[in-house]
């Protein structure tokens, strides 16, 4: 084997397909959807607005309203203004329908966010409501609930004469935090939320990569075949060469992407936009990602080399990476129990371990031992599918016209 | 010199090329010709080294077609295309550089073939930009830039203009003066007369015939005669010896019974008609073509 052709190739593929119009789309489009996906829920966690909230209040027994606004107006929102300001709507003399109606019509003529109620059933029994155009964001609602909450508790100790400091005592909490033990004394803080996004993340970017390069390599796979070129190409290389600075050109290509990406990625864990717990497990989740890429691409050498057509080359490209990203369903079991019979299964089987092993890896430590094993198991995968591809592609190539059949795919094997 | 000895290519028990054998000397240029399916691919691609012979032996100089023959070799499908979206440079230096010339030469004789091909200012244009013709004009550069030894044109003529025809058939005029070897195949039975020093006719994998145009002229030319006359001529349709004719009023083409030679025929018709003019007519290759194929049909 001449690796001086392969690289040519390579060079060819990855020259030629770096300037593609698609690649720079899917280099700003996939990182804007990691944005998207980590920093909305950081996001969601904190402030939820920019501006002061008018909230109504209507509370017939009256004795609510102070206990509230002095909790709720100690909110204060970044620009130093209060988060909420509490309007009184109860009138002493009118009926609690009237009353409604009323505040009703401020929240549809925008005067007011949305108005707190509270009925009283009888002495011992309350029902509050919180009423909006909008159903309010649930920090909102939370806060409210906290405020009206320590209100009802502290009047409730004042009438049974305890000092309603106590109540300070009473509401603090104590947190159980979890931590992950990676090696004996060394752990690390679990926060649900970025484990779980940035594996997914990770996997998105893995099924992007792969629908839209395998797609690209089919692509251009069938317009060689199509043009002859390939004729031109195998009597200037082996189709061996030819295969192999094929996938190499393309994962130079990934490489290239997630090299963008991670530069982009580290700025943005720097200026803090990202949490930075996203990149503990960085080295083997790309790793994986790469393997898996690689593994991918040489399928689709293989099918590029018998499709007819481009809609039946997307939806096989399709399909495949559906397989990939299969295993996300179970990603809540994942995280609940990494270690059950059926995860185990899947991270043995070639298509769907990278993206198993990129969920499992950032929920519990994988054994070195396990490690090796399955990443024995992608290069193993990837040289066997590179030997099966190309005896497809030897023979596909030069077959026009009609796909062939199973039956004479097997036939090629020999 | 390109040996082909004894080929024999079979596909799932088809079989697509049955003892094929030929020579061709340096500085040739050879005709491979033939009617749809009969084996002219499946030979190229085995003298390209892309698919395996069933049996029989291809040398170059002497030795064994290997893997090392692939910069040596250059090759234009009868489907041309290129990559749409790139540039004519660059797919010309890839091309060159995958026959393992430098980048730099190339880049030199890309100049010098753009320029000879007149298109030098589409250098950095992309494909899809340029017509039909010029398009063709680029992937016959990409077939030669490296100056290969053997040259192979699956009808390199379709698809061109008649001036560009002339270009490219003068390129090829010039190629081959240099010692290179020539493989056409070609339906343009014109051009291949006018091109070829030797042909080979083959249908359904055999070979029909082989030799030189002018072996071949004489081998199925000596029977045919054209004459102009005055007189009644209808007595020459129920000549025995006259195989077929087409008999117009003061003109006869007239093909004769393998063992008759012309002279005879003359001494027969001289008395009853006043003949103006008599001549042995070499037939075209076209009609040799059309003739040896029928004929190998029944």
């Amino acid at each position: 084997m001449n690796f001086k052709k392969s690289y040519i190739v390579a060079k060819w593929e990855y020259l030629e397909k770096v300037k593609t119009k698609t690649f720079i789309i899917s280099l700003f489009l996939t990182p804007l959807i990691l944005i998207v996906f980590t920093i909305l829920p950081t996001m969601l966690a904190e402030e939820g607005s920019e501006n002061t909230k008018f909230i109504g209040f209507i509370d017939t027994s009256g004795v609510y309203l102070p206990l509230m606004r002095e909790k709720l107006e100690q909110i204060i929102l970044p620009n130093g203004q209060p988060n909420y300001i509490l309007v009184n709507f109860s009138g002493k003399s009118k009926h609690i329908e009237q009353l409604k109606s009323v505040a009703d019509s401020n929240v549809i003529d925008g005067r007011i966010e949305g108005y707190i109620i509270v009925y009283q059933i009888n002495q011992d029994s309350l029902k509050v409501e919180y009423r909006s155009k909008l159903s309010g964001s649930f920090i909102d609602i939370q806060r409210f609930e906290t405020a009206f909450n320590e209100a009802r508790i502290k009047l409730k100790l004042i009438d049974k004469g305890i000092e309603p400091d106590v109540l300070k005592i009473l509401s603090t909490k104590v947190n159980i935090s979890q931590i992950k033990i990676e090696a004996v004394g060394k752990g690390t803080n679990i926060n649900f939320f970025t484990t779980f996004f940035s594996s997914i993340v990770f996997l998105l970017l893995l099924m992007m990569m792969i629908i839209y390069s395998g797609g690209m390599l089919v692509r251009s796979l069938l317009e060689e075949k199509s043009s002859r070129l390939m004729e031109i190409l195998i009597s200037s290389c082996t189709p061996d060469e030819l295969i192999t600075g094929k996938i190499f050109g393309l994962s130079a290509l990934g490489l290239t992407q997630i090299i963008i990406w991670a530069l982009v990625s580290t700025t943005l864990v720097n200026s803090a936009v990202i949490p930075s717990e996203i990149f503990n497990n960085i080295l083997p989740v790309l790793l994986y990602f790469l393997l898996g890429f690689i593994f991918y691409s040489s399928i689709f050498v293989g099918i590029g080399s018998v499709v007819t057509s481009e809609q039946e080359a997307q939806m096989i490209t399709t399909y495949l990476s559906f397989i990939l990203v299969f295993p996300v369903v179970f990603s809540i079991s994942i995280f609940n129990n990494p270690n059950t019979p059926l995860i185990s299964i899947l991270s043995y089987i070639p298509l769907t371990l990278p993206s198993v092993m990129i969920l499992r890896i950032n929920v519990a430590p994988i054994s070195s031992i396990e490690i090796f094993l399955t990443i024995a198991i992608m290069l193993v995968s990837i040289y066997i599918t590179i030997i099966v591809s190309s005896k497809i592609f030897r023979i596909g190539i030069l077959s026009y016209g009609k796909r062939p059949s199973i039956k004479e795919l097997i036939s090629w094997l020999k | 010199m390109l040996v082909v000895q004894n080929l024999r290519k079979e596909y799932n028990n088809v079989v697509a090329v049955d003892d094929l054998s030929f020579r061709i000397d340096e500085g040739k240029i050879f005709g491979i010709l033939g009617p749809n399916g009969a084996g002219k691919t499946t030979t190229i691609r085995t003298i390209l080294n892309i698919i395996k012979p069933t049996s029989g032996t291809i040398s170059f100089d002497s030795k064994p077609v290997t893997d090392e023959f692939f910069n040596i070799i250059g090759y234009l499908p009868e489907e041309k295309g290129l990559y749409k979206k790139s540039k004519v440079i660059d797919i010309i230096l890839y091309f060159a550089q995958l026959k393992n010339i430098s980048r730099l030469k190339a880049a030199a004789s890309a100049d010098f073939w753009l320029k000879k091909m007149e298109i030098l200012h589409y250098k950095n244009k992309k494909i899809d930009e340029l017509s039909k013709g010029n398009q063709q004009k680029v992937q016959f550069i990409t077939s030669l830039i490296h100056e290969p030894k053997l040259l192979i044109l699956d009808e390199p003529f379709s698809g061109y203009d008649p001036i560009n025809q002339q270009i490219i058939k003068e390129m090829i005029l010039n190629f081959v003066d240099s010692g290179k070897i020539i493989v056409l195949s070609t339906h343009q039975m014109e051009t291949a007369e006018k091109l070829c020093s030797e042909i080979l006719l083959i249908n359904k994998g055999k070979e029909v015939c082989s030799g030189s145009i002018s072996q071949i002229k004489k081998r199925f030319g000596k029977n045919h005669i054209k004459i102009e006359f005055e007189g009644d001529s209808t007595f020459l349709n129920s000549l025995h010896f006259v195989r077929h004719i087409d008999n117009y009023k003061n003109y006869a083409e007239i093909e004769l019974n393998e063992n008759i030679m012309p002279h005879e025929f003359l001494k027969e018709v001289v008395d009853k008609i006043n003949i103006t003019q008599f001549s042995v007519v070499e037939p075209t290759l076209n009609k040799i073509f059309i003739d040896v194929i029928k004929q190998s049909k029944n």
